[in-house]
């Protein structure tokens, strides 16, 4: 696997984790208490945080590390859960994820976006440092407590700014960075001054944040736009430092010096050099003592050679050992046993890896590993899931269509063996083969089906979160609730409805639920429910928003359409009220007095019907007045097999989709009324208005009778209305592959897509609904 | 008056407020060689400081905060 793929999968991944992320914190406010909801959230994140690990993504770690320190802290109960926590959780979660679409764009994070990462972390850290606990558990939490504050922080890059002399002077001080915001001089806030009054300075450095401006970029640059980035080395506690920067706490980020600096000088290339040939000759050494009949002098040799090496060493743990040389007897086994102990532990290249980590956990004192760590569990089970991109899949399904476009070409192949050639034996044959090849493609075709079925959860997922912002943003009080998740349908089904649905969540948050007093007053629950229901029936996907508000006023919208002009006010009175409810659904139409940036803007309720019909669903609206609103939406399993009738029309063939053709019948041409160009007819009690597909599709033909004088009329519902197609001949129905008109032929009015026909020929599938508006 | 603008230098003196950053930079900017004597500057606003480590004038005399001092050196 190579970079390019792991980014791919590093950023599928990151997006699930995001995905469950979200969804989780949204759970857990709801209940705080279930320890369950808590790790789970605290693997996605810990997941989340390891992946970004794997690359060099800093300001994305840095937040999502943030998170999953204050995540432990919650889980471990050392600090509550609350609103103001999950926002800031949120926010950060927001943010990675838009780092994650940056990495997906350009395959890096772009440079600007350290400081927000900054920001978002000091946010998240700003809760941790904040902790309350109640105080029944501090006691119980005490000792635990001391084991396990947060991860320790490497040395954070801005420590860099600061001289290494001067850090390595000051062991065990605090080092804080105060990153003054940019408009604190607007605020009267003098940043130097604090920093230079805060208590037990050592040492002080001020740069800048960004780069100061160059020559050229002088003259434009705005002196009260605060760049300042101050690193305070302080002898002072944490507790003081923090009581001085009280006001801007979130602008301060706090690092513990390591008692031994942490940045170790790095070796010259000389000492180096020194060291790993003191090394080697301390080998030879042990080597020359640990063979047998040694005389004395050689022994003697190897000692002085071994005490020279040592004092050369300088170094605190040498010195004892040479101490320790004058007490060792003069044989050459112990001498041996003195100097395998002693070997010089800073002469091995491996000192500078080797020797800082340890350092550095002892002196932070709280290295917290995750106790639990189920997603390693979880790792080996993953391999029976496979990741596939949508492509790959919809390349099969594509392969799969041509198949059965290539079987349906069969019974062809055996009708002419029998009309042409006639051999029957061979056209029996023939259709016996196809028989046994359609099952297999059928079953082909279903089981990619299935690889293409997606719960519509994954779209319900997103919802929790909208509607707790909106909720809040409108001081609303209301509980999402989601009734079957599981139920499964097309991809292609289940994407597109993600935009039509937020659209009536908001519509149900801003005009449905009332403000909690007016909710009291109707004697209502002050809390209103949105559920959002989905359920299968029979071949199509049921989803009901049911919301408990105002409901839709169908007076209010009749007044509105005629108001609008979108039908005349004579026949807006003779609307029935269930009728008057659905014009909402015409375009332009809007309620809302004035705009707000949730609605009103006219472009409502009729984007969400087309959207929906687009993928061949269907919307109804329910309302009662006063009690609630319900919308309807009916969708399709699947979209990828479509069955039509095929008709002939002046010599085509043409196919129209069979879930809006009511019947097909055959009317005499005495029982057509004309009434100036319009034709109806009667057919059980009802006026069908009869149109010839000749003239909507500007053929220059009449239509054709049959023999006894009748016309061939294809009844087919639009809207509400039925309307009868006069057409040549009816040919029977056949499932197709649907393919949109696509590039030159995008533009095409009143054609829903072609289909490949079993001899080779393209049929033209029409979209009567354009056809007939 | 905090500042006073002189031939070769501004001087920089007793408690130099958040008002006078935007002169400050002004001045320093159609000077050919800026320079600030600092050395009867008890404090400085952060905004002034800030146009100092961006516009880096020539300090001719530092001033007597030896913080001041330590943080204007690392730059200028």
């Amino acid at each position: 696997m190579n970079q390019t793929d792991l980014l791919e999968q590093f950023v599928i991944e990151a997006r699930e984790c995001l995905e469950a992320i979200g969804t989780r914190l949204l759970d857990v406010e709801r209940d705080p208490t279930n320890l369950e909801l808590l790790n789970d959230l605290f693997r996605s994140v810990h997941t989340l945080k390891g992946n970004c690990g794997l690359f060099e993504f800093k300001p994305l770690e840095r937040v999502v590390h943030a998170g999953e320190d204050l995540l432990d802290r919650v889980r471990n109960r050392t600090l509550d859960y609350s609103s103001a926590l999950a926002d800031a959780l949120l926010d950060a979660m927001d943010y990675s994820a838009q780092l994650i679409d940056q990495i997906e764009r350009s395959g890096h994070i772009e440079a600007g976006a350290e400081g927000r990462s900054i920001e978002h972390a000091t946010a998240l850290r700003s809760l941790l440092g904040g902790a309350t606990m109640p105080a029944v558990e501090r006691g119980a939490l005490a000792v635990a407590e001391s084991g396990m504050t947060h991860a320790p922080a490497p040395p954070p890059d801005w420590l860099g700014h600061v001289d290494q002399a001067v850090l390595a002077a000051h062991p065990g001080s605090l080092a804080l960075r105060y990153l003054p915001e940019e408009g604190c001089f607007f605020k009267g806030e003098d940043p130097w001054r604090l920093a230079s009054t805060a208590p037990g300075v050592q040492a002080l450095h001020v740069g800048g944040r960004q780069p100061w401006p160059d020559a050229n970029a002088r003259t434009g640059w705005d002196c009260y736009q605060c760049n300042l980035d101050v690193v305070i080395v302080s002898s002072a506690s944490r507790s003081e430092l923090e009581l001085h920067f009280r006001c801007v706490p979130e602008q301060v980020t706090f690092h513990v010096l390591a008692a031994v600096p942490v940045a170790l000088k790095p070796l010259g290339p000389g000492e180096t050099v020194m060291r790993l040939r003191a090394a080697t000759l301390w080998a030879e050494q042990c080597a020359l003592l640990a063979r047998s009949g040694l005389n004395g002098g050689t022994v003697l040799a190897a000692r002085r050679t071994l005490s020279r090496l040592t004092v050369s060493m300088d170094d605190a743990a040498q010195v004892a050992a040479l101490a320790e040389l004058d007490t060792v007897p003069e044989s050459a086994a112990a001498l041996l046993a003195w100097a395998r102990q002693h070997r010089p532990a800073g002469s091995t290249p491996a000192r500078g890896s080797a020797a800082v980590p340890a350092t550095r956990s002892a002196d932070d004192g709280s290295v917290t590993e995750p106790p639990v760590r189920a997603d390693d569990g979880m790792a080996a089970q993953s391999h029976k899931v496979l990741k596939v991109s949508q492509e790959k899949i919809d390349r099969l399904m594509d392969l799969i269509g041509e198949m059965v476009v290539a079987k349906n070409s069969l019974p062809y192949l055996a009708q002419r063996a029998e009309e042409v050639f006639h051999q029957r034996e061979l056209a029996r044959e023939i259709k016996a083969q196809y028989a046994v090849i359609n099952r297999i493609a059928e079953d082909m075709q279903h089981a990619v089906m299935q690889v293409r079925m997606l719960p519509v959860g994954a779209v319900f997922q997103r919802f929790g979160r909208l509607v707790r912002d909106i909720s809040r943003k409108l001081g609303k009080d209301v509980q999402l609730v989601l009734e079957g998740e599981d139920t499964e349908a097309d991809k292609n089904v289940i994407e597109p409805l993600a935009d039509p649905l937020i659209h009536v969540l908001r519509n149900s948050l801003d005009h449905g639920i009332e403000l909690p007093e007016v909710r009291r007053a109707a004697g209502k629950p002050a809390m209103g429910t949105i559920r959002i229901r989905a359920a299968q029936e029979s071949d199509r996907v049921i989803i009901e928003i049911v919301d408990d508000g105002a409901g839709v006023d169908p007076a209010r919208v009749r007044a509105k359409a005629v108001e609008r002009g979108l039908i005349p006010a004579d026949r807006a009175a003779l609307l029935s009220d269930n009728e008057a409810v659905q014009l909402i659904f015409l375009p332009g139409f809007s309620t809302a007095e004035a705009i707000s940036d949730l609605s009103g803007r006219g472009v409502g309720m009729d984007v969400v019907r087309t959207a929906i019909e687009r993928i061949n669903g269907g919307v109804e609206l329910g309302s009662v007045l006063g009690k609630g609103t319900t919308l309807r939406l009916s969708l399709p399993l699947s979209m990828a097999v479509t069955h039509v009738m095929v008709i002939e029309s002046a010599g085509r063939r043409l196919g129209v989709p069979m879930d809006l053709i009511v019947e097909t019948v055959r009317v005499h041409t005495d029982d057509v009324h004309h009434f100036k160009q319009a034709r109806t007819t009667v057919l059980r009690g009802r006026i069908v208005p009869l149109r010839a597909l000749n003239e909507l599709l500007a053929l220059d033909a009449e239509p054709q009778c049959n023999e006894q004088g009748e016309l061939a009329v294809l009844v087919v519902r639009i809207g509400n209305q039925n309307v009868g197609l006069l057409v040549d001949h009816f040919h029977g129905a056949s499932d197709i592959i649907l393919k949109p008109l696509e590039g030159v032929l995008a533009g095409l009015v009143g054609f829903a897509g072609t289909a490949l026909m079993g001899d080779g020929g393209v049929l033209m599938v029409l979209n009567p609904k354009e056809l007939l508006t | 008056m905090t500042i006073r603008y002189l031939k070769k230098h501004a001087a920089l003196e007793g408690i130099v407020g958040v008002d006078d950053a935007e002169a400050l930079t002004q001045w320093l900017l159609q000077q050919g060689e800026p320079a600030v004597h600092l050395g009867k500057c008890d404090h400085l606003h952060g905004a002034v400081l800030q146009v100092l480590l961006a516009l880096r004038p020539k300090v001719t005399v530092p001033p007597a905060d030896l913080l001041l001092a330590s943080v204007l050196s690392a730059h200028v």
